[in-house]
């Protein structure tokens, strides 16, 4: 019953305030309710009054009145305190799953102060910000990741209890931009590696089919770092591995070099593997299921094949939540050349 | 997971670790409290003044991080011992008064675990309804300032607990809350006038169960010159008609009329009754001739004061047996009540029936013995009547002085007043007379109360103080029924004719202990205006304002056309409240417009963009209407048409010199335009959302 209630509530608000990275908050769609002190402060009024009634004493009439009126203009205030804020999300956060991303948000106050507005989201919230009239303030809002992937928060809650606490306005921004997760890094064990540092390249190649080496003998423009030297210590032949697909090769991060785990286990491999070879320089490809990246280095680079573990198998966001319109707001280019296909 | 708990429990309300609370707000949590106490300062018991101030001045100490609050222990030690002394002070009576003595422990007590928003709310409860309380306890204008300024504080306090670090808080919240006020004033003016005052729902607990300073039900000799040094008011009187002359305002209260050793008691009405409703309908209209209205300060006792041969006029006091009125409940809060003299003296001047008789001729079975052979030896020689005037004589006759500070009378106390020391107050006299009387056959009995009155300011109203406060006697003489008999009137004349300052001038006596007292100055004419201007300033605020309720309220309501009852006042008040939030409501409104008046033109183009932003287009900066209305028709084909034609309506409006049409007919067909490319978004959706 509670939960169907909630549903309604949650789909009424949702018709509400539709998607959007910029909300202006006004009547529409801003809500006020009493907050638990503003209701203990109401069965106080009563309790007052009743006293009032009851010892006929019209100074406490009086002050029940003034005490009523007060709430009453607390309630203009708090509404005025957020109608007319603006606020834009300006950036989303990038981060590792578990960790909090930050989202940038940009509140500019209209004609009145905005005194005490407090930003929360899942749990995670901001102290209290000033703007005043007119003036724009960035915030940056942590939103706590769960799993890897596209975070895009529900909502994003805007409130404020100024000017007595004993009401709370609040208002939601649902964002239409998204945040990336990159999986949690595991260390990988030693399999690429393996290859390398085996005795024998039959020995350490990994049985699985798909990751099955060649070997063949070297020919002008095969990388150095290919060529098996253990082998060629103790034969003088110069031979090479060659992975079938170029999976497997220490320079390739491979999605299937990690037989019987399972998919984010592997991302969270990959991950660290990524982090490693960024750390040592190495210039690396990533080789995921249906994506290729080519072998290269530096940030852009390493950011690229990041996102394109955070978001392997998820899929993007809609820009609105019901099907009314497509999806044609790219709030974030990178990452969306790749990110269509499903496992 | 847990990383993210963690973090969720960091991002509580109170940023600070260490208490948690902003200083400024506490401190002004801290001043309402201490002005909340001052009216109460009278009432309270030393100990919980002291535990109080000692404990807020701990925790303002804790909050700049001088001290450390306590730890758990010693704070359960603090609260186990004062309120073990609150339980062995209180004894099991409850009465508002040992109510808001614990609220005020509670509140002292909490000083030390305010660490949180939460505690200061629950402060700012208790503080609230302290103030309440300090309602029932002081209704003076004075008063009522000071709880609505540690009201205010309150307030304050709260605005700068929930924006702590907003600059120039403090200044902003006053003027925030000023302009609440002032605009809510109004409404609570008018909520106070057409508020329908029930009468009580059910009988509350009294007030205070304490004696408090003025007549007691008991009299020995020495109280009421100890009650001769307080200048407390203890009713003020308005007549509807003339003033009676200075001594003829005798004030009956009771009757004392059983002598045990030294002490005057009762001998009937003892018994405890419960305390009824709050009734304060003091009666409304304009005053008769002959009637006049008392209102009295709390004396937590059930008399009212009366002139002799009077009739109650409200019925909030009843006449009972012996002329004395009573209230239903004890006079917990100030009282008004309206009686009337009768045109007619001497009424009941029936017979003595034998039981009655015997009561008012009780003496103890020994003692004073000089005072029962003078008895005997006037009631061989003289009838009734001349008995009495015979002890007046003696008295007039003979050295006895009226003092206040008379001689310590042990044993045999009447016969050392009438033969030896020859000195004494109103109590002892009267005493001594009633003794001699019932001695002498003659059934008399101690009649207490208060007698003359000062005039207020303007003179149009009686002040009666404590040191009015008197003992006479009345006797029964057969064919005249119950005469009043005053021996101070024969000893000290001035008394009775205009007051006791007069009386004990020589001595220099009066009020002699109260330094602060203004009437002690009373010969310092600036002193004596502004004391009672101020008196009479309160006087009116307490009939007017304090006293408006049921009756005085439904007699306003009379005067007003329309004939208003309780339930027409409860629609109204509805309707007050109602039309107050719906032009609260319309006044916001209409700043919210004022602010977004802008230009007719801007809004459509704003609109517009809103619907672009809908269909997934947004604008961007420096995009000019043209070009939107390519983006947008190439993601709604179907409103592509429309949206060009709109484009081009605005630039020729914006751009163009010289535009070809009206400026009405352009807004008119830009209206037109949105209207039809909102029907088109909608029907291609619609459409579109058919297949699958």
């Amino acid at each position: 019953m509670k939960n169907l209630f909630k549903n309604r509530w949650k789909r009424w608000v949702n018709r509400r305030i539709p998607r959007a990275d910029v909300q202006l908050l006004s009547q529409k769609n801003i809500f006020i309710l009493p907050t638990g002190a503003g209701t203990v402060f109401g069965v106080l009024l009563l309790v007052m009054l009743i006293t009032g009634i009851n010892y006929q004493n019209s100074l406490i009439y009086l002050t029940t009145f003034l005490l009523g009126a007060v709430f009453v203009g607390a309630m203009h205030q708090t509404h005025r305190n957020l109608s007319g804020l603006e606020v834009t999300l300006v950036q989303t956060g990038e981060g590792i799953a578990g960790e909090e991303l930050p989202f940038r948000i940009r509140a500019t106050a209209g004609r009145d102060n905005a005194i005490a507005i407090r930003l929360s989201c899942d749990g995670s919230g901001l102290g209290a910000a000033h703007i005043s009239a007119g003036q724009a303030k960035d915030l940056t809002l942590p939103v706590p990741s769960v799993h890897r992937g596209y975070l895009r928060p529900d909502r994003i809650r805007i409130e404020t209890r100024f000017p007595f606490g004993l009401l709370k306005a609040w208002s939601w921004i649902r964002p239409a931009s998204y945040g990336i997760v990159f999986p949690r890094p595991v260390p990988a064990p030693d399999v690429g590696i393996s290859v390398e540092d085996g005795s024998d390249s039959e020995n350490s190649s990994p049985a699985e089919g798909n990751d099955h080496a060649d070997l063949r003998p070297w020919r002008e423009g095969d990388m150095s770092q290919r060529v098996m030297w253990k082998r060629y210590a103790r034969s003088g032949q110069m031979v090479v591995a060659e992975w079938e697909g170029e999976q497997g090769s220490p320079y390739w991060l491979d999605f299937n070099a990690f037989p019987g785990t399972n998919h984010e286990l592997r991302l969270s491999y990959l991950a660290w593997l990524v982090a490693e070879r960024d750390r040592s320089g190495i210039p690396f490809g990533l080789s995921l299921p249906g994506q290729l990246i080519e072998p290269d280095s530096g940030a852009s680079h390493v950011n690229r094949c990041l996102r394109a573990l955070a978001v392997y198998g998820e899929k993007r966001p809609r820009e609105m939540d019901s099907v009314r319109h497509g999806t044609r707001l790219q709030p974030d280019a990178a990452g969306s050349g790749f990110a269509e296909e499903g496992v | 997971m847990r990383g993210l708990k963690e973090r969720s429990g960091a991002v509580s309300e109170v940023p600070s670790p260490t208490s948690g609370l902003p200083s400024r707000a506490v401190l002004w949590l801290i001043g309402s409290f201490a002005l909340l106490l001052t009216p109460q300062l009278d009432r309270l018991p030393i100990w919980l003044i002291a535990a109080c101030a000692v404990l807020a001045v701990w925790r303002c100490l804790a909050q700049y991080g001088r001290v450390r609050l306590p730890g758990r222990w010693l704070r359960a030690g603090i609260m186990l011992v004062l309120i073990s002394v609150y339980v062995a002070t209180v004894r099991g009576r409850f009465s508002v008064d040992t109510a808001a003595s614990f609220f005020v422990l509670a509140v002292g007590l909490k000083w030390l675990e305010t660490r949180s928003s939460r505690d200061f709310y629950v402060l700012f409860f208790i503080l609230v309804y302290l103030s309440t309380v300090n309602f029932l306890f002081h209704q003076e204008i004075h008063w009522t300032l000071v709880n609505l300024a540690a009201i205010a504080a309150l307030l304050v306090g709260l605005q700068v607990l929930n924006a702590p670090d907003f600059p120039g808080a403090m200044k902003a919240s006053w003027r925030r809350l000023g302009l609440l006020l002032a605009k809510t004033l109004p409404i609570v003016v008018l909520l106070f006038v057409f508020f329908p005052r029930m009468s009580p729902l059910w009988s509350v607990p009294l007030v205070s169960g304490e004696a408090r300073s003025g007549i007691s039900d008991t009299m020995r000799p020495g109280d009421i010159s100890s009650l001769a040094q307080s200048s407390e008011r203890a009713f003020r009187v308005t007549f509807g008609g003339e003033m009676p002359a200075y001594r003829d305002r005798y004030w009956r209260g009771l009757v004392l009329d059983y002598l045990d050793g030294e002490t005057w008691r009762q001998v009937a009405g003892g018994g405890y009754q419960r305390p009824g409703r709050v009734a304060l309908d003091g009666g409304v209209g304009d005053l008769g001739p002959r009637q006049y209205d008392v209102l009295l300060e709390p004396t937590d006792k059930r008399w009212a004061f009366a002139l002799e041969n009077s009739r109650a006029v409200s019925a909030n006091v009843v006449e009972e047996s012996e002329d004395l009125f009573r209230f239903k409940r004890p006079a917990d809060t100030s009282v008004r009540y309206r009686l009337e003299r009768e045109a007619t003296e001497n009424r009941g001047a029936t017979s003595l029936p034998p039981a009655e008789a015997r009561r008012y001729l009780q003496l103890p079975a020994t003692g004073n013995p000089r005072a029962r052979d003078l008895a005997d030896n006037l009631r061989r020689r003289l009838t009734d009547s001349e008995v009495l005037q015979a002890l007046l004589t003696r008295f007039r006759e003979q050295p006895y002085f009226y003092t206040l500070r008379p001689p310590q009378m042990p044993d045999n106390g009447i016969d050392t007043l009438l033969f030896d020391a020859k000195r004494g107050f109103c109590a002892h006299y009267a005493g001594a007379t009633v003794f001699v009387l019932r001695a002498a056959g003659i059934p008399a009995r101690v009649v207490v109360g208060y007698q003359g009155g000062d005039r207020g300011a303007g003179g149009d109203y009686l002040i009666v103080r404590q040191y009015d406060a008197h003992a006479w006697v009345e006797a029964w003489i057969e064919g005249r029924g119950w005469v009043r008999v005053d021996p101070t009137a024969a000893i000290a004349p001035d008394r009775i004719e205009s007051g006791l300052r007069e009386a004990v001038a020589e001595e220099g006596s009066f009020l002699e202990d109260d330094w602060t007292s203004p009437q002690r100055y009373n010969d310092i004419p600036i002193i004596q205006w502004a004391s009672l201007q101020l008196d009479r300033i309160n006087y009116q605020w307490q009939r007017w304002v304090v006293g408006y309720q049921g009756q005085s309220q439904m007699d306003l309501m009379s005067r007003l056309p329309g004939g208003f009852g309780l339930k027409e006042l409860g629609y109204l008040s509805a309707g007050i409240v109602g039309a107050g939030l719906l032009v609260a409501s319309l006044m916001s409104a209409w700043q919210v417009r004022r602010g977004e008046r802008r230009d007719a033109f801007r809004r459509i183009v704003d609109t517009w963009h809103l619907l672009c932003f809908r269909a997934g287009v947004p604008v961007r900066t420096g995009e000019t209407p043209t070009a939107l209305a390519e983006r947008l028709g190439r993601a709604e084909p179907a409103v592509a048409e429309s949206a060009r034609l709109f484009a081009r309506t605005v630039n020729s409006h914006y751009y163009s010199d010289n535009p070809t049409e009206g400026r009405d007919d352009q807004l008119q067909r830009l209206r037109r335009l949105l209207a039809t490319m909102k029907k088109q978004m909608r029907r291609s959706h619609s459409t579109a959302g058919k297949r699958p």
